[in-house]
């Protein structure tokens, strides 16, 4: 791979996010968009004057508006600057930190602001996400953005009683999470007792799918303001600092259904790219926090094996023994995760951003206990795309 | 089995339908609902910039300043300031061809705004010229609740 | 999707019902051309005749049917043609309850049916062939897994062949079971 070290160091010195909700009749789009970048123009004590460039991303066809960066200007505040619009379906979010890292880090940008949104009410997601496929063949088949791959795999492997349950507990445990995530836009608070009438009982979607394992479809944005480390220095007492970021895809739509097969998933192949490149030996050993892109409980499930590089039921296990719990050896999801709020063009950023809170220990009433020096945040897109970006407090790799 | 050929590419018709829905926010509701029930033409001023926007806007794009309680009326009347005509048939265009659509500063506003002009011959069409809303007996919640504009009446 | 159960409204819409909001709603419709190109074109005329083609990697051997004019793995151009199935071996499935939209009329699709990969003769390990099963049928059928050393058995199966084909998709109706 042709991976080239920065020019220079890129800090994350401002976050903003919206609450999440199913629903947001009282803004427009661009209306909607300007919560999250005047929550992270105050959060970085900078105003647009200190903006070199705006990237601006969501989902192709959910919205049903041609060119929105141009409309959103109105609540972007990108009049005048140069700006760039990135869509890369779920992975969006993380498109667009890496870009914004790309900017800085080459220095073409000493500041740059990122925003990811989606007003997913006003759009029809699973039909959207339906015109990804080849026109030819796959639209006919495709099932939006609902898959039971990972269930028939999971089941296939360790038998539908423990399978069944790990991803209920993942389930649960992200629930438990959102709770205490005051920007969630589902929490419901479900308990261990509910296990067994949820996994008869949650309305069925596709296969062992069920409703309850699957993300929602929200309204939100988040916004986050990277700077060079000389400018992130000056701007903030505590920039997190990007240390690296990898985005792999792999090949199109008419791939998708043989997913279930024992290959290499592009989340192993990312992982292990990144951390051989930036000599971690031990990832759950050397991260003390993660967000992930978890569309649904069983795909969060099944992956946490891939992105530890873990082997046999080492991740079923961590899940049985609620390690992944705040507190846990590896918390993930401390803000309840995509289960909790998915507002898809800005749901990869909020994964970055949640573990940038936990970095500088102000997330909030989700903060983890203990010190958080080392996060990873992942992206995902219905292609099979992975985008991982590690955050550090501390400069000192 | 021998290689594909060019002639083995053709055309396969295919459509793209998808439902969406569109939330015009408070402003852009306050300003719908007027329009629809007072045939009263409203924008927002910025009191940073002096500007008034027609159609509103919550956020002034020059000053990001938080406008949205700025409200002032503007006249149904103003000048075209630009406009271009429509000389091909399509099924999203809002009327026949020929037709134009100018671009409108109404009086007290400092911001044009797109419609239909009507009532004036396509190629007589000129720069400052003076015309006047007329609005829609029936309301489709947009802002084609003013149906077109057409020129005020030469003074005798 | 889901009802929900802790709606804490911010400050930012705390008083919706003061006033009337404006929604529209609306379907986006727009008529579109695809070309078939020379590769996937001479696939989809060869189902007229009731052939179902795959194109070969001269570098991986490997089969893609629908054909694709490259081996995306190899970066290398497809070029030779080999006639596969049509019966094959059952080996994955999307059980779908949720209806989607057809994205051709906006109109949601009739449920069940299943979206179903099929090991066709003549192809191996990830050359699944993507179709739907026959919607009576969706109880009725195994999938075959393979799991490293373990190696199961799916449902043989076989295409029903649409009476009029016109070179697409739907010149096949569906999968059923072969017996």
């Amino acid at each position: 791979m042709g991976f080239k070290k920065k020019n220079r160091h890129v800090g994350i010195v401002g976050i903003g996010e919206t609450k999440f909700s199913s629903h947001r009749e009282d803004v427009n789009q661009p209306e909607m968009i300007h919560e999250a970048v005047k929550d992270a123009l105050e959060d970085a004590g900078l105003t647009m004057d200190d903006i070199d460039c705006v990237v601006h991303g969501n989902m192709e066809l959910f919205e049903m508006v041609h060119q929105p960066d141009l409309w959103h200007t109105l609540g972007t505040g990108a009049r005048g600057k140069d700006a760039f619009r990135l869509t890369t379906g779920g992975t969006t979010g993380g498109t667009l930190v890496g870009a914004a890292d790309n900017l800085v880090a080459a220095g073409m940008y000493d500041t740059v602001l990122a925003i990811g949104f989606e007003k997913l009410q006003e759009g029809h997601t699973t039909g959207g996400i339906t015109n990804m496929a080849d026109p030819l063949w796959a639209r006919k088949l495709q099932s939006g953005a609902l898959t039971d791959s990972a269930a028939v795999k999971a089941i296939a492997e360790f038998g539908p009683d423990r399978a069944k349950k790990a991803a209920m507990l993942y389930r649960i445990i992200m629930d438990k999470h959102a709770c205490l995530n005051p920007n969630s836009h589902r929490a419901f608070g479900l308990d261990w007792d509910q296990m067994a009438d949820l996994m008869e009982n949650s309305p069925p979607l596709i296969g062992d799918l069920r409703l309850i394992h699957m993300c929602s479809q929200s309204d939100g944005a988040c916004a986050m303001i990277l700077s060079s480390e000389e400018k992130a220095k000056q701007q903030c007492d505590h920039p997190v600092w990007i240390r690296d970021h990898i985005t792999i895809h792999r090949e199109e739509t008419l791939n998708l259904c043989v997913n279930h097969y024992p290959n290499e998933t592009t989340h192993r192949f990312a992982a292990r790219h990144l951390y051989e490149r930036n000599g971690i030996t031990d990832p759950l050993d050397y991260f003390d926090v993660f967000e992930m892109y978890d569309p649904s409980a069983w795909w969060g499930a099944d992956w946490i094996r891939d992105f530890f590089l873990l082997e046999g039921d080492a991740h079923y296990r961590l899940i049985e023994e609620k390690e992944i719990m705040r507190g846990g050896k590896m918390p993930i999801n401390p803000s309840g995760g995509v289960l909790a709020a998915n507002p898809i063009g800005a749901t990869a950023m909020v994964r970055v951003a949640e573990a940038a809170k936990q970095v500088r220990g102000n997330a909030g009433p989700h903060q983890i206990p203990g010190t958080v020096n080392h996060a990873i945040a992942s992206s995902f897109g219905g292609t099979m795309w992975t985008i991982l970006i590690m955050l550090e407090k501390e400069l000192n790799w | 089995m021998k290689n594909s050929e060019e002639s083995d590419s053709y055309i396969i018709h295919g459509k793209l339908a998808l439902p969406y829905t569109y939330f015009a926010g408070r402003t852009g509701s306050t300003f719908l609902t007027t329009l629809r029930d007072q045939r009263i033409i409203m924008g927002v001023k910025c009191t940073a910039c002096n500007r008034v926007f027609v159609p509103p806007r919550q956020t002034c794009e020059r000053c990001m300043a938080d406008i949205r309680s700025q409200w002032v009326t503007v006249e149904s009347q103003g000048k075209v300031v630009n406009h271009t005509v429509i000389r091909y048939q399509d099924k999203h265009l809002p009327r026949k061809p020929p037709f134009v659509l100018a671009m409108i500063l109404l009086n007290g506003a400092d911001t044009p705004m797109t419609h239909i002009l009507e009532g004036v011959n396509p190629d007589r069409v000129v720069k400052g010229m003076e015309v006047a809303a007329v609005f829609s007996p029936a309301t489709t919640n947009t802002l084609l609740d003013i149906d077109h504009f057409e020129p005020v009446a030469e003074p005798p | 999707m889901e009802k929900e159960m802790n709606v804490t409204d911010n400050d930012n819409f705390d008083t919706m019902a003061d006033q009337e909001l404006i929604v529209l709603r609306k379907t986006i419709s727009v008529d579109q051309k695809f070309a078939t190109g020379p590769v996937m074109g001479k696939f989809l005329t060869a189902l007229k005749d009731k052939r179902i083609l795959a194109i070969q990697c001269p570098e991986c051997g490997r089969l893609q049917s629908p054909p694709r004019e490259m081996c995306a793995i190899c970066r290398v151009r497809n070029r030779e043609w080999v006639e596969i199935g049509p019966r094959g071996e059952m080996r994955m499935m999307e059980y779908c309850y949720y209806s989607s939209p057809d994205p051709l009329t906006g109109e949601s699709r009739e449920t069940p049916y299943g979206a179903i990969g099929i090991l066709l003769d003549g192809c191996q390990k990830e050359e699944v062939f993507w179709h739907l099963l026959r919607p009576e049928h969706l109880e009725m059928v195994e999938m075959g897994i393979v799991m490293g050393d373990r190696v199961t058995r799916g449902t043989r199966l076989r295409p029903v062949w649409a009476q009029e084909r016109s070179g697409s998709i739907d010149d096949i109706k569906y999968f059923e079971i072969d017996e």
